[in-house]
């Protein structure tokens, strides 16, 4: 039975194919990203969920545009948004796609809202520049978005600045402007990761009720694989700058075939395992310029066999249409390891 | 009332603590109001046990861990350390107490200093216990870094050399370089990845074990503390909701904020839910002053006309389990 086959909605919005970025200074070359592939189709919500480090971000910066080059550079790979290639675009052509078919959502956003203008004015600000609705409506659309994220009396939000508003309130407000001009796509870094608990419940809702009213696709991206089982349909488990492991989200969660995301569930407490000892997974993560040879787990891989060592796996498919980089757990002959 | 148990078992006794802080204005500075940031607070923690303090941010479970060193003066209550009242002690006084209750932060980034080795942040410690000599110390140093499970040549090297998970490890050899018996631990895992945060509650755990220390856990993660904690207080706008064994409060929350805590926790297992929650948000007007009667009415699913009128004390309803709601069943024992 291949999942995603069966309940995926064909249209792909957005594919990104051997994706690679460098960060490069006089002594070393990092590969934050070494050749990453994903896919995001029409109305589904896809996570990239990984460690600190592990390229998540860098991914989502690199195809929108926003990387900061020199340092970072786009060493391969191709990026498609509706048909479109982005990558080749100049920045003036990108700034068409940002804000207005893409919308994004950031981490911080007390940081990534600009201090000195006022909420209004800066959700108006994507309506005049990419719709050029007149003056005359850009008030009323705002309110309106405010209304959509569930902002209080946005009367007054509106002249409100981002310091007055909560944690929460300002996140409502983000994603206000993100969806200003009707995105076909939203691509959320860490969007709740600064929030409570139950703030970060309403949030998740919230995008989640947006979502099927705009029939828009949702790119998440997160390090937490509490909120991947609450929001995705189809997951990308990355480490060391590569995906590791994909599919659709719960079985991915409850039978994960790569040991890199069976270690990960098994290290995550809950008071089920109370009085067991946490497996925890040895070492720490490679550092971008200095990775492993072979498989760039293996170093901390409890199924690691010699071949682990030198040679870099390929995607493997499991029966059931899962997909993850372990020609091992997969039980291929060594002869197969280097197809992907 | 306060929580109650064989007096000479606690370790650690807090009761009734009350901490308000001014809210100042305008060109003078004066004060206009006052945010009652910790009020009516009561614990216990029994010696070798771990008690988790949780809460959304702003509930005062900082507050309170600052006041169990000291590092913040109570403006009422008492905090009873093996049965002396350490609240208000002057630095002299308060000395011989500093050696046995000790704190781990948790940004292991920003709680190192980065001018000192580590084997310098870690002789502080024991000068301040008499080692005095270099070479005495050098061996000390390295039995505690042994300890949290680092190589000692650790020793001469800088904090900035080390990764956050290690960092953390730093972190807790210098809270035990004074041989404590209560850690105060503020969040400790939460900046670290979540393969690195296994490994710091697995060593959390052991030196528990070994050393019989005591845990004041403060988190925002109830996976953390269903993991970890043996008793638990739930804690909302400087008010305790909530006060357990982990298991109660995990299996049969009675109080309304504990159950929409526990409904809007991710869980693994039960697999895909739509995160909903009938919670509404904190309205602006009661930012700083929670509203008369209960403090967390105004987002509560289940209040009722009583709760605007009076705020409910912690009251038990059951030996070990307090609860501060109107809604909560009786003690089974009374009539």
């Amino acid at each position: 039975m291949n999942v995603d086959a069966m309940n995926a909605p064909q249209e792909v919005v957005l594919s990104v194919e051997g994706l690679r970025v460098y960060f490069r200074n006089e002594e070393e070359v990092a590969r934050a990203v070494d050749g990453v592939d994903f896919e995001v189709r029409r109305g589904e919500t896809v996570c990239l969920v990984g460690e600190s480090g592990c390229g998540k971000t860098v991914s989502a910066l690199a195809l929108l545009g926003l990387l900061p080059r020199p340092p970072g550079e786009i060493a391969g790979g191709r990026v498609r948004f509706c048909g479109d290639d982005l990558l080749d675009r100049d920045e003036e052509a990108l700034q068409v796609v940002r804000g207005r078919r893409i919308g994004m959502v950031f981490q911080e956003p007390l940081t990534s809202l600009n201090p000195v203008f006022t909420i209004g004015e800066q959700i108006a600000e994507p309506l005049r520049v990419h719709l050029e609705l007149p003056e005359s409506q850009i008030r009323q659309r705002c309110l309106q978005l405010l209304h959509d994220v569930g902002i209080d009396s946005p009367e007054q939000r509106l002249a409100a600045y981002p310091h007055q508003l909560s944690g929460g309130q300002r996140q409502r407000a983000m994603i206000a402007m993100a969806l200003a001009c009707g995105p076909e796509l939203i691509i959320a870094d860490e969007p709740t990761t600064a929030l409570d608990v139950t703030v970060q419940a309403q949030i998740l809702s919230l995008m989640n009720r947006l979502q099927h009213a705009h029939d828009m696709s949702v790119l998440y991206i997160t390090h937490d694989l509490g909120v991947v089982s609450q929001i995705a349909d189809r997951v990308y488990v990355m480490y060391a700058g590569v995906i590791v492991e994909t599919g659709a989200a719960q079985p991915v969660l409850r039978n994960p075939r790569h040991p890199y995301t069976r270690a990960l569930l098994d290290s995550l407490p809950n008071r089920r395992k109370r009085g067991r000892r946490l497996y925890s997974i040895p070492g720490s993560v490679p550092h971008p310029a200095y990775k492993p040879a072979g498989c760039p787990f293996h170093p901390r891989c409890p199924r690691a066999i010699d071949a682990c060592r030198e040679h870099f796996p390929g995607m493997c498919v499991f029966d059931d249409g899962q997909v993850a980089r372990c020609p091992v757990a997969a039980g291929r002959k060594l002869t197969d390891w280097c197809r992907s | 009332m306060e929580p109650h148990k064989a007096e000479s078992m606690d370790l650690l006794r807090i009761e009734k603590l009350k901490k308000y802080f001014p809210v100042r204005r305008g060109f003078f500075q004066r004060t206009v109001g006052w945010v009652r940031a910790v009020e009516d607070v009561s614990l216990y923690l029994a010696r070798g046990k771990t008690l988790g303090l949780v809460g959304e941010s702003g509930c005062g479970k900082t507050t309170v861990a600052r006041m169990i060193l000291n590092l913040l003066p109570a403006d009422g209550g008492r905090i009873l350390y093996k049965g002396n009242d350490i609240c208000g002690l002057s630095d002299k006084d308060m000395k011989p107490f500093r050696k046995e209750i000790q704190i781990v932060f948790q940004d292991p980034y920003g709680s190192l200093n980065p001018r000192m080795t580590v084997g310098q942040t870690l002789s502080e410690g024991l000068r301040i216990t008499g080692i005095r000599g270099r070479t005495d110390r050098r061996e000390p140093i390295e039995r505690l870094l042994g300890l949290v499970g680092m190589a000692p040549t650790a020793i001469d090297r800088y904090p900035h050399e080390f990764s956050g998970g290690q960092r953390q490890r730093i972190g807790i050899a210098r809270a035990l370089s004074v041989e404590p018996a209560l850690v105060v631990c503020d969040e400790p895992v939460s900046a670290l990845d979540v393969s690195i945060q296994a490994q710091i509650i697995n060593l959390l755990k052991d030196l528990q074990d070994r050393l019989g220390l005591s845990y004041v856990f403060i988190s925002h993660d109830l996976n953390v503390v269903g993991y970890l904690c043996h008793q638990v207080a739930v804690m909302y706008r400087g008010q305790i909701m909530e006060y357990a064994p982990a298991e109660k409060v995990f299996e049969n929350p009675l109080h309304p904020y504990t159950r929409v805590l526990l409904a809007a926790l991710p869980d693994l297992e039960s697999g895909k839910a739509p995160p909903a929650t009938g919670l509404e948000s904190e309205r602006p007007e009661f930012a700083l002053t929670p509203p008369e009667g209960c403090r967390f009415r105004m987002r509560c699913p289940e209040k009722h006309d009583r709760c605007r009128l009076l705020n409910p004390e912690l009251t038990p309803v059951d030996d070990d389990h307090w609860v501060r709601c109107w809604q909560a069943p009786p003690h089974s024992t009374r009539i």
